[in-house]
């Protein structure tokens, strides 16, 4: 639990302003995901990632490791600046369109759900690292929504914002509940507005009851079409290293020890057998090319 | 929630509640803040040397990250692992081995600290390194499991890298740093669908 300090000492509050200053543009972070109705990540953390007890958590664990579950208050991007539609593609937004939370993006008709019904809901917020100045917004599927489909930005229907907001470790609102039957998903976008562009965002799958309008469970979840990586094509450089003479340096290709390159008009040796990748041109990774 | 963080927060909890001033909605601890604001003000001047705190903050934190990331790598030395994998995990631990030097010279350079306070990490700055514990968790995995969870964990390490870096290009000042960051973030998607397309494998 955090203790925020009523007021700083004058000279303090001189050291502040300079300090408010110059801070805005670092990466300052935040942490947090909804607790109540719990998140997915909120979900398989508190099951544990390493043994998880639900079908969904251990697919989801299955398909993209622990380390999402850890992190489970990080489902974010620092820079979103409010440009969340831009910035996380249709199917990913459980993820916020991060590979590492890919699990979370997993279409099916099984996570576990808190059962609600229409109507005022008191919602929680667990925010470990709490910041002042920011504004959530709470959305939900609209009816017919089916949850064994990549969940798209178009399925979701504006609730509540909460503006200008100062949350605490634990903040709880309440939103209205439209009708609904069956299995919906609220979808939370936590947006720090002073100091930060991050952003955070929670999916909780929820139960109305009735089943109406949804699938009931499939006990074969089809397949796991949303995990599938955008794989790229490129992607798949032979693993035997050629020791090519010459040639001009190009992504995605295996160099044994000893090849040689040009690049930007020098001429490089390989000294550590790789495949190349961009980011990786040899003037950039000496570790990787000499330059003779 | 590890013991790593837990501690952290008892910690910053109690040095708060002494009565250490604050950043309001930043939650940094009084010495580490006076520091905080230190490094602030020498990024103050530093600006006109053209560098910012963005800069400062970002080669704080991916010195610490880059680090784990090459304990990380080092994992796949001596296992079981398909070429490919071998050559990019021992590619990845000499690159990030570089940059952090380069990375730690400039610090140096601008008479930064080495890395941000502790507290920043968990309170402030950033996203999380990967933990001991997921280390740990590789680095125990059988023979049947260590390429899954050795790509696993070595996709979200790199993902972290990602938002770090596009923070940087997006917020930082220094044309270097900038650029760094941007061959960081290129380099760390592209390892990362190598490795998405690896599991799939």
């Amino acid at each position: 639990m955090y203790v925020r300090p009523k007021a700083a000492t004058g000279a303090a509050a001189l050291m502040l302003g300079s300090l408010l200053a110059v801070l805005p543009s670092s990466p300052a972070q935040a942490h947090g995901s909804m607790s109540n109705p719990p998140s997915r990540a909120y979900v398989c953390k508190t099951e544990g990632p390493d043994s998880p007890d639900s079908a969904a958590c251990k697919a989801a664990v299955a398909a993209g490791g622990t380390q999402a579950f850890y992190d489970w208050h990080e489902v974010s991007l620092l820079n979103a600046g409010g440009r969340h539609r831009q910035l996380i593609p249709d199917g990913k937004l459980c993820s916020a369109g991060r590979d590492k939370y890919r699990g979370l993006d997993l279409a099916r008709a099984d996570w576990p759900a808190t059962r609600v019904s229409p109507g005022p809901l008191t919602i929680t917020y667990h925010a470990t690292a709490p910041h002042a100045n920011s504004n959530f917004e709470f959305y939900i599927t609209k009816p017919g929504w089916n949850p064994t489909q990549p969940l798209r930005w178009s399925d979701l229907e504006h609730i509540k914002t909460f503006t200008n907001q100062n949350p605490t470790t634990y903040t709880n609102w309440t939103i209205n509940l439209p009708q609904r039957s069956g299995r919906a998903l609220i979808y939370s976008i936590w947006q720090r507005v002073v100091g930060s562009e991050e952003a955070f965002y929670t999916c909780s799958d929820v139960d109305f009851g009735g089943g109406g309008g949804t699938p009931s469970p499939d006990p074969t979840p089809t397949a796991t079409p949303t995990v599938t990586p955008t794989a790229t094509p490129t992607a798949t450089p032979t693993v035997t290293p050629t020791s090519q003479p010459g040639g001009t340096w190009a992504p995605n290709t295996a160099y044994a020890v000893g090849a040689r390159v040009t690049y930007g008009g020098a001429t490089y040796q390989c000294r550590q057998a790789h495949t190349s990748l961009p980011g990786w041109e040899p003037p950039n990774v000496p570790a990787l090319w000499q330059r003779l | 929630m590890t013991g790593r963080r837990s501690a952290v927060r008892i910690a910053l909890a109690l040095s708060l509640a002494a009565g250490a001033a604050g950043v309001s909605g930043c939650g940094t601890s009084g010495g580490r803040w006076a520091q905080q604001v230190m490094a602030s003000r020498a990024a103050d001047v530093g600006a006109a040397r053209g560098f910012n705190a963005a800069d400062v903050m970002f080669l704080q934190m991916m010195v610490v990250h880059n680090g784990q990331g090459v304990e990380l790598a080092r994992l796949a030395r001596g296992r079981a692992v398909r070429a490919e994998i071998g050559l990019l995990a021992g590619a990845i631990a000499a690159t990030q081995r570089d940059e952090t030097a380069s990375m730690a010279g400039l610090l140096r350079e601008w008479g930064q600290p080495p890395t941000a306070p502790p507290d920043e990490h968990a309170a402030h700055g950033g996203m999380p390194e990967t933990d001991a514990r997921e280390i740990a968790s590789v680095a125990d995995a059988g023979p049947a499991d260590f390429e899954r969870a050795f790509l696993n964990a070595m996709i979200a390490h790199q993902d972290d890298a990602v938002q770090l870096a596009a923070a940087e290009v997006s917020g930082g000042l220094h044309p270097g740093v900038k650029a760094l960051a941007g061959r960081i973030e290129a380099s760390r998607r592209a390892q990362i669908e190598r490795m998405l397309a690896l599991l799939e494998d």
